[in-house]
């Protein structure tokens, strides 16, 4: 924990009543953005842990943040999102922290805002807080076709779970313990985001949205954008609608 | 005509029996799948022994035989490619449990390991004498 206490600012500090935060970085290829992104963090939320989940990527990455001083862990092959920031909810469940929150490695969200999605947690009025881009539309939203893609996914969750969801691809999240130990056991792989939503929604487990900005992003690209529109929408739909008559998981800690 | 049936039949599941037998013995097929395809061998003998048992399903059935055939042979691989498609599922959940696992226990070494260069060396005197054997 190399950092300039002095560095600091004192509106970052945050009271957690003595509970314990991890901030999940899954980060693929990011070698250029991940000590930026750490350095926000530590900059901005100064009050969480950060874990970086390296999901097999070819480049620096893992160096990088190692370098910044931060726990990495090394992926062997290739998991995809899902597999990355579950390993993350299994690191956070195995040590136990009591938030868990997912934060791009491509520096696209905003450190700052995790008090945002902390307060929920910490008032114990939500499992699972979401940071919504369209709650209160400022900063980036999306067009166009992507802006009706995420509409029509909007409105087929909304119905499925019985609650209103405005953004349901959201990567800026925050888990407490409930979600954390079911995340650990039992992630979505696919299309983590939504599905997640509507796991949560299965297991009777409690979501909140909370207003939240994100920024451009600097580098890399969208992991949706090369599947545009329709058929990006479809196959998330499908899989949502799978995952609504899946069976609820069973928690290894519950009796049967 | 039946002749020749019988005799490529035979053939056939003569051949896919040894292929199976053959890849068992080198090891590149475990015995849960060979037991399928010696299955599926057998049945080609059964089908070649009695060429009589397929005409009167099909007459029982009010089907031409060759749609029979047909039909039979497009359940056996569409169950084949289904029941794959249900052990790759699985493959593909127990390769990432143990990546996660590999991946977190790496990182649990690492740590360990800090801990052990940091620690003072150990007394000697400290050290347990094994405790006396009773018999």
């Amino acid at each position: 924990m190399r950092y300039d206490h002095e560095d600091i600012p004192e509106s970052a500090q945050l009271d957690l009543r003595g509970r314990r935060a991890l901030v999940v970085v899954p980060a693929y290829n990011e070698e250029d953005a991940v000590a930026g992104v750490i350095r926000d963090l530590r900059r901005h939320a100064p009050w969480a842990d950060v874990l970086i989940v390296n999901d097999g990527s070819a480049d620096e990455t893992s160096m990088r943040a190692r370098r910044a001083g931060v726990t990495v862990i090394d992926l062997p092959v290739n998991l995809g999102i899902g597999g990355a920031v579950q390993t993350g909810f299994q690191y956070a469940y195995a040590h136990g922290y009591d938030m868990a929150f997912q934060f791009d490695g491509d520096g696209q969200h905003r450190a700052r805002r995790l008090a945002d999605l902390a307060a929920p947690l910490l008032a114990g009025e939500a499992d699972l807080v979401v940071g919504s881009r369209f709650l209160r539309p400022r900063g980036m939203t999306a067009r166009g076709l992507r802006l009706v893609g995420i509409k029509m996914l909007c409105s087929a969750i909304s119905a499925v779970v019985g609650q209103r969801v405005t953004d349901p691809t959201s990567g800026f999240r925050g888990a407490g313990r409930r979600a954390i130990e079911l995340f650990a056991q039992e992630y979505p792989q696919d299309y983590p985001e939504p599905e997640s939503l509507v796991l949560m929604w299965r297991q009777g487990l409690r979501v909140r949205e909370v207003p939240a900005t994100i920024r451009r992003r600097r580098r890399g690209v969208s992991s949706i954008g090369a599947m545009t529109g329709i058929h990006y929408m479809s196959r998330v739909l499908l899989a949502v609608l799978m995952d609504a008559v899946k069976a609820p998981v069973r928690l290894e800690g519950e009796v049967a | 005509m039946i002749w020749t049936q019988t005799i490529v039949l035979l053939l056939l599941g003569a051949l896919l029996l040894g292929l199976t037998l053959e890849l068992i013995r080198k090891r590149r097929l475990r015995e849960e799948y060979a037991v399928l395809w010696v299955c599926t061998g057998l049945m080609i003998l059964v089908f070649a022994i009695m060429p009589g048992a397929i005409l009167s399903a099909a007459e029982w059935l009010h089907l031409d035989r060759g749609v029979l055939m047909t039909f039979l042979c497009f359940v056996f691989l569409a169950a084949i490619v289904l029941h794959y498609s249900v052990v790759l599922s699985r493959q593909a959940g127990r390769e990432k449990a143990l990546s996660q696992e590999l991946a977190l226990m790496k990182d649990e070494i690492d740590r360990l390991r800090g801990e052990i260069r940091e620690a003072p060396p150990p007394a000697p005197e400290a050290k347990p004498k094994p405790p006396a054997l009773r018999t």
